[in-house]
């Protein structure tokens, strides 16, 4: 009896331990993101707020400002200078090169989410975003519940929804109202609907598993207002058309992901997990990805990590020309290609309630562009 | 009856683990930060989704939140 009340203030302990210290903290990172041949480079500082009222209630606060400036690559007429809105008809296509346009932006984003603990623990979280650029502006709440399925907790259920309301700011597409320098004239919406469903189960004292499944619904908008494609009517002419991309005005996708988390030994543990998409594009993708962390002493945390993505070309992608086809896109995200990203990093624990990360990052894309990106940043709880 | 069935979903998920009925006092090990996507780094594991959502033709799976154009 005696043994098992020792048991119950050790549990209740640990619970209040990872519910209070472990939930309040502060955190800021530096991102700096540079790919290969002067396309994108990215410098992104972000901070995170996260705070437990009682043991009940969590309110978490992000906010990020990305830099972002370099080249785009897509088709353009040369005659009217290497500009996303370098379009026209009857051009020579020795006049036509695709390459890229540059363009610069900022990117503010800011994210609230407000999480209630109920009696049985289960959990309710209400989220907001927005996020601002230049040309594009989104809003967004979310929704997601936490069902645990027994009283030890080792089995729970989540369902999220979100509905995201996006702005696109359109070069325009009737030939009114356009605006001579920026080209933005029009603004389009894009209506975004995510539902995920997920499960996750503790197998023992080191090791879960989750797997979700998810579901997206996109309507409005869709193509790349700085994409552009050239139309070939004739084939038997040199003269064709640079003209604005242009994608269907729906797009639905689903998909799966399976994680499982293990701790190998006391020091050593591996986080894996694989994701299958699918959408009415033709777009078929799968990723896998595997991390692995090393505690050396009490203060630090080595980390390594290495991501395998491949995906399929969606039905209205194509390098080259095209014809009179309704839907046409050359966006480089739109055809078949594989990536890999490899990445590194340390977290070291300078204070008990201090501690620094630096991580180095590699991504490479097949055929086009690789980025190489690191990161710093602090972590402070109270 | 939800409560059995999902029960007997996760036998048929996991029936090839060994799964332990765990106690709250057994889960330190669960609960360490090495154990967290990007070791409880969320920032980080932001930035690195609106890549992939920037650069890739595929999204989601890593929940319902977020946002941005990745136009470029």
């Amino acid at each position: 009896m005696q043994l098992k009340t020792k048991l119950s203030i050790l549990a209740c302990s640990l619970l209040a331990a990872s519910s209070l210290s472990a939930e309040d903290y502060v955190s800021v990172q530096f991102v700096q993101y540079d790919e290969s041949d002067d396309r994108a480079s990215v410098s992104s500082p972000s901070i995170e707020f996260s705070k437990d009222f009682g043991v009940d209630y969590n309110l978490k606060l992000g906010l990020v400002a990305d830099s972002i400036s370099g080249g785009s690559p897509t088709w353009f007429d040369t005659t009217s200078g290497a500009s996303a809105y370098s379009r026209g008809e009857d051009i020579h296509m020795d006049d036509v090169a695709y390459g890229n346009v540059e363009y610069d932006d900022n990117r503010v984003a800011g994210s609230a989410l407000f999480t209630t603990r109920f009696a049985s623990r289960d959990e309710l979280a209400i989220g907001v975003n927005f996020s601002t650029e230049n040309d594009y502006r989104a809003r967004e709440l979310s929704a997601e519940y936490l069902y645990y399925l027994g009283s030890s907790k080792n089995q729970s259920l989540s369902l999220g929804l979100s509905y995201q309301a996006n702005e696109v700011q359109v070069e325009c597409i009737e030939n009114e109202a356009c605006d001579a320098n920026s080209g933005a004239s029009q603004t389009m919406d894009v209506d975004v609907i995510s539902a995920e469903l997920g499960f996750t189960q503790i197998l023992n004292q080191d090791s879960l598993a989750k797997v979700s499944f998810f579901y997206i619904s996109e309507d409005g908008y869709l193509s790349n207002p700085y994409m552009n494609v050239v139309r070939s009517y004739n084939p038997n002419s040199s003269i064709v058309d640079v003209v604005a991309e242009n994608k269907p005005d729906k797009r639905t996708a689903y998909g799966a992901t399976a994680q499982y988390i293990v701790a190998i030994t006391d020091t050593i543990s591996s986080n894996s997990t694989y994701r299958f998409y699918d959408d009415d594009w033709d777009i078929m993708s799968h990723t896998i990805s595997s991390e692995l962390y090393y505690e050396l002493g009490k203060s630090w945390i080595l980390g390594a990590g290495l991501r395998y993505y491949t995906q399929s070309e969606a039905e209205f992608y194509r390098a080259g020309f095209f014809g009179d086809e309704t839907y046409a896109s050359s966006d480089e995200r739109m055809r078949d290609f594989d990536a890999w990203g490899y990445k590194v990093n340390a977290d070291y624990k300078i204070l008990p309630s201090l501690s620094m990360n630096v991580g180095l990052n590699f991504y490479d894309q097949q055929d086009t562009f690789n980025a190489t990106y690191y990161n710093i940043g602090l972590k402070y709880s109270f | 009856m939800i409560k059995a069935t999902l029960v007997m979903l996760s036998v048929l998920l996991f029936g090839g683990c060994s799964i332990k009925d765990v106690q709250p006092w057994e889960k330190e090990t669960l609960a360490k930060d090495t154990m967290k996507n990007a070791a409880g780094n969320t920032l980080m594991t932001k930035f690195e989704n609106h890549i992939y959502f920037s650069k890739e033709g595929s999204k989601g799976g890593g929940g319902v939140a977020g946002g941005g154009c990745g136009c470029n």
